[in-house]
């Protein structure tokens, strides 16, 4: 299946996006997430930037005191994995202008439009900018 | 500076129209955002949590609050609380007309949501009236929600509008519809099995967003079934050449590279369809090494594409030349700084020692690098890597490896992994079974709580089995070096349960065989087992049942069963125990204690752990009881089916019902004694009976509970039997006693293997076996601070069969020199026949090239061979016409 969740988290542990794409209850997404984090914050820059958790493999990236966490399965790229998350974190920029955690806060609905456009069925199905953003500006202007 | 920029942003907010936000929401966030701990935040969202549930209650709440609450709920979800009281409101808001709110609700659902909650039923009318909407935005947000919320009963509910929308004119709707077929398919592949063509068809999509979406489908259908999609390779190459030549949209760029996560899919696609079919793979060929040779390895979305190459390459049927540019890049990516270029070298190298098992060698300091970084990531990429590559000449040294980081892990879930990477590797490549014994050892002192009760069994198998070879002697030494080795270890503290119960079991059935250890010293061991260990249960009835084996292996020795007294306590002591498993364990021994050899032979066989127990399901050893009794005026048993007077039930059902009746019929086997059974062969039935006056609703119920360990124990030795034991058994209990014994009530062949006869010579040959064992031991530890040498044992590799070699290796004067290592490598790899055998690298390339070799001859540059072929094979039909 792929990808199998996308987070953000800052440095603070606090989750800031959380997109699953199979079933888990609160409980286990809270402890899931508290693991990972903790594991990714022990790791220093030099380190890969990727983590096997349990089943899953992550790939993480830190923009500022934003961490973006990807779990993937066995058979995905972890480096294409690491570049789709700086797409992601471009796409934002173009949208949003220089993003920063309180932009994503502040329009959590909108980071999450655009993870719909690029991610479905956890497959990357979208990678073009303009593709991505174009049915949210619309809705912006419709509105 | 940061607050400065929250200000200007909260401005810039206030002057945005749909999207605003009230002041309420902004110092929500805020306040988050601003929480130093857990505790501060769980408590600002338990209030908005109180908050939220009065606002939403009230009716006249105007719809962008509404919207704004949802926004809320999300926050209160994600940060950890249950949300459910406003998940209604979610549903709500997607009945709205207004394409912002309706997509927010839809967004909240599928977020609240999984496809099995009740709530979704109301949303199914919502989503197929959205599905016909004019508005394509309208139709979008409904095909999200498709994906996420239709479950197996639901997607007939919207598949015909679905696939309808494959063929709608906006580009966006038809990929999204792609995607919902796609997870049909996924939930249930049954109900669009008749759909699968469409996929095929939207390959040729006129968009190229289409396209790439359609690969994901496609990739899974491939996956299932390879030999379906074969006539797609050349459509799947086409589309990668135009991908490649730049034919698609600026806009699908990333870094200069055109349109890489296409580009990605395509080369998986790719790799399963050309796995093992030399045909298909050769269309390929041209342009995976075009790939390769534009790439811009200076990126890292170009080096992603690199290594998917690498993957494609070593997946299909192998060329000459892509290997040795895969090989190339390997290199490079092992020479680079960054972590993640080494930790995909490494995956890369694994990948591709597969077909060419010399080329993990030329690296073979790289990957020593990369096992020895404190990066654990890295570490583990690389074990996966040695798991990869190792023979019977370095299963050693990867093991031994691996053992000592497993030890030094906390993890348990990886630890779990690596114990059974280890386990896997010692039963395939054992050099000796001492060294097996040891490793196996060293993982149960260490990971024995973790690794599967399987592997326990397997040990005790394959104690009991030997090698599988008709080499008796080679088997007793085997087992006189388990319980060498376990009567060593047997008092160290914190054993793991699993440990000691394998432990106590071979100790049981070998302990006293080679008669090197007299059975009064055995079963003092024994007892000391079960004393230290008192609330464990399972160890104490593993112990007291090799008691049992220990005295009636005396017995039927023709010598005396020498209790010692502190056995005689623990027996005492167990009599009284609170489980009535450990009771009736007591009660056997001391009942097998006072009987006479004769009988002793029929109950404990020797050695016989193995022998198919075969089990009388229905009991017809009793018919003659059941006969006398009806005779006496008895009625005859009716059958609970017959009794309750259903007789057209289902097959399945009668079965289950049999199974009860099994049941029931046991507790009568308990109950009473069989005066008609032949004396001279004590049936385990009448003689449990006689021996166990222990209540029979306790005894039923414990013996369920603690049979559970043993059955595959003593009956490790049948693989076939044991699934069909693992059920009888629990049932019938006590299944160390009964199992042997329960076969000669039914099936009166005797059991007995002269265990004598063998003791003396085995004896002597044992303590040999075991010196050796230790001498060649100790040089391999010594191997490992040494990088070159760990290189030269990890790679050249000395023999199997002869470990002094190893151990000589390290007597070579000290040339650190990398092709002096090899050459000596080389060396004793000549000297020794075995050796060449197992360890010699270039037999297994021939074996693997050859095919390529005859092909293609390797003066030939095969890509312009092939692109002569590609142009004649070209389709014109060429499903592509969104690059034109």
């Amino acid at each position: 299946m792929g990808i199998r969740f996308v987070l953000m988290v800052n440095k603070q542990g606090q989750t800031r996006l959380a997109q699953y794409y199979e079933y888990l209850t609160i409980e286990e997404r809270r402890a899931l997430e508290g693991e990972i984090v903790r594991k990714c914050l022990a790791r220093n820059e030099q380190q890969c930037s990727f983590v096997e958790h349990r089943n899953y493999k992550i790939v993480y990236r830190r923009y500022a005191s934003l961490f973006f966490l990807v779990g993937v399965d066995n058979e995905e790229n972890e480096l294409a994995i690491l570049e789709f998350i700086h797409l992601l974190v471009e796409t934002m920029d173009r949208h949003f202008g220089n993003v920063c955690e309180l932009d994503i806060m502040f329009h959590l609905e909108k980071a999450h439009f655009m993870l719909e456009e690029m991610v479905m069925n956890g497959c990357i199905v979208e990678t073009s900018k303009s593709n991505i953003l174009s049915p949210i500006q619309l809705m912006e202007k419709a509105s | 500076m940061e607050q400065l920029k929250t200000i200007g942003r909260e401005l810039a907010m206030g002057s945005q129209g749909g999207f605003g936000q009230s002041k309420e929401f902004l110092d929500l966030i805020k306040s988050i955002g601003e929480t130093r701990s857990k505790n501060e935040e769980d408590r600002i969202v338990l209030r908005e949590i109180e908050t939220l549930k009065t606002r939403l209650a009230n009716p006249n709440t105007p719809k962008f609050k509404l919207k704004e609450y949802l926004i809320r709920l999300l926050y209160v979800e994600m940060l950890g609380h249950d949300a459910s009281f406003g998940y209604i409101y979610a549903v709500k808001m997607t009945h709205d007309e207004n394409l912002l709110f309706k997509r927010t609700g839809y967004l909240a659902v599928t977020l609240f949501l999984n496809e099995d909650h009740d709530l979704i039923i109301l949303i199914v009318n919502t989503i197929q009236k959205d599905l016909r909407s004019d508005n394509y935005l309208v139709v979008c947000a409904a095909l999200n929600a498709v994906c996420r919320l239709i479950n197996e009963e639901t997607i007939p509910a919207v598949l015909p509008q679905v696939v309808e929308l494959l063929g709608h004119q906006k580009e966006a709707v038809r990929k999204k519809a792609v995607m919902a077929l796609h997870r049909f398919y996924q939930r249930a592949p049954g109900s669009v099995s008749h759909l699968i063509s469409n996929f095929r068809k939207r390959l040729s999509d006129s968009d190229p967003g289409v396209m790439g979406a359609t690969l994901c489908p496609l990739f899974d259908l491939i996956t299932t079934d390879v030999n379906a999609y074969k006539d797609l390779v050349i459509s799947f190459v086409n589309i990668l050449k135009q991908v490649v030549e730049r034919r698609l949209p600026k806009s699908f760029d990333y870094r200069q590279m055109p349109a890489p996560f296409i580009q990605i899919k395509l080369l998986k696609i790719l790799g399963l369809l050309g796995n093992g079919d030399k045909k298909t793979s050769e269309h390929m060929y041209t342009i995976v090494g075009d790939i390769m040779r534009k790439i811009d390895s200076t990126s890292n979305i170009g080096n992603a594409v690199l290594y998917e190459c690498i993957c494609c390459i070593s997946s299909i049927h192998p060329n000459p030349k892509l290997l040795e540019a895969a090989a190339d890049a390997i290199s490079k990516f092992l020479k680079s700084d960054s972590h993640n270029m080494k930790y995909l070298g490494i995956d890369a190298l694994g990948r591709l020692t597969k077909i060419s098992p010399e080329i993990a060698e030329q690296h073979q300091l790289a990957v020593i690098d990369c096992l020895e970084d404190p990066d654990d990531t890295l570490k583990r990429k690389t074990f996966e890597l040695l798991y990869k590559m190792t023979k019977s000449s370095n299963v050693e040294v990867i093991v031994n490896r691996m053992i000592d980081y497993m030890i030094n892990i906390n993890d348990n879930h990886y630890k779990t992994e690596i114990a059974s990477r280890c386990v896997e590797l010692a039963e395939q490549f054992a050099p000796s079974n001492q060294w097996f014994i040891q490793t196996m050892n060293k993982v149960f002192e260490h990971a024995g709580d973790l690794v599967n009760a399987k592997v326990a069994h397997n040990l005790m198998r394959l104690i009991a089995e030997g090698f599988g070879e008709d080499d008796d002697t080679a088997d007793s030494q085997l087992r006189s070096s388990a319980v060498e080795s376990y009567l060593h270890i047997i008092g160290e503290p914190k054993l793991p349960s699993a440990f000691l119960q394998v432990i106590c079991w071979v100790l049981g059935e070998y302990g006293t065989a080679d008669g090197k250890y007299s059975a009064s010293y055995i079963s003092g061991r024994l007892c000391d087992v079960a004393e230290a260990h008192s609330t464990d249960d399972i160890v104490k009835a593993y112990a007291v049942t090799a008691l049992g084996k220990i005295y009636s292996f005396e017995i039927a020795a023709g010598r005396k069963a020498e209790v010692l007294p502190e056995c005689e306590s623990l027996i005492e002591e167990l009599l009284a125990s609170h489980s009535t498993d450990l009771q009736q364990r007591a009660y056997e021994v001391q009942a097998i204690v006072g009987i006479d050899a004769h009988a002793v032979e029929n109950i404990m066989p020797m050695d016989a752990s193995c022998e198919d127990i075969e089990i009388d399901k229905s009991l017809s050893f009793l018919d003659g009881y059941i006969q006398q009794a009806i005779e006496k005026g008895a009625q005859p048993y009716v059958p609970e089916s017959e009794r309750s007077g259903m007789s057209n039930i289902s097959n399945f059902k009668s079965q289950e019902q049999h199974e009860s009746l099994t049941h029931s019929l046991r507790f009568e086997a308990y109950e009473l004694p069989k005066p008609s059974m032949a004396p001279h062969v004590p049936p385990v039935l009448a003689s449990s009976t006689e021996l166990v006056p222990v209540p029979d609703p306790y005894n039923h119920t414990e013996v369920h509970y603690s049979a559970t360990p043993m059955p595959s124990v003593s009956n490790a030795g049948s693989s076939e039997l044991k699934l069909r034991l693992d059920g009888v058994q629990k049932k019938w209990g006590r299944p160390s006693y009964s199992s042997p014994a329960s076969s000669t009530s039914n099936n009166d062949a005797p059991k007995i293997q002269n265990g004598t006869t063998q003791r003396d010579s085995v004896g002597s040959a044992n303590s040999k076996a075991r010196d050796v064992s230790y001498e060649s031991r100790k040089p391999q530890v010594g191997i490992s601070p040494e990088k070159q040498k760990l290189a030269a044992s990890l790679f050249g590799g000395a023999s199997k069969s002869d470990r002094r070699q190893s151990s000589s290796s390290q007597k070579v004067p000290k040339n650190n020199s990398h092709s002096a290592d090899k050459s000596h490598v080389e060396k004793t790899a000549t000297s020794d026949t075995v050796a060449i055998k197992t360890s010699q690298p270039p037999q297994d390339l021939l074996d693997l090239g050859e095919p390529t070799g005859t092909s293609i001859p390797p003066s030939l540059d095969p890509f312009t061979q092939l692109e002569g072929l590609l142009d004649l094979t070209q389709d014109p039909t060429t499903l592509n016409t969104w690059w034109r």
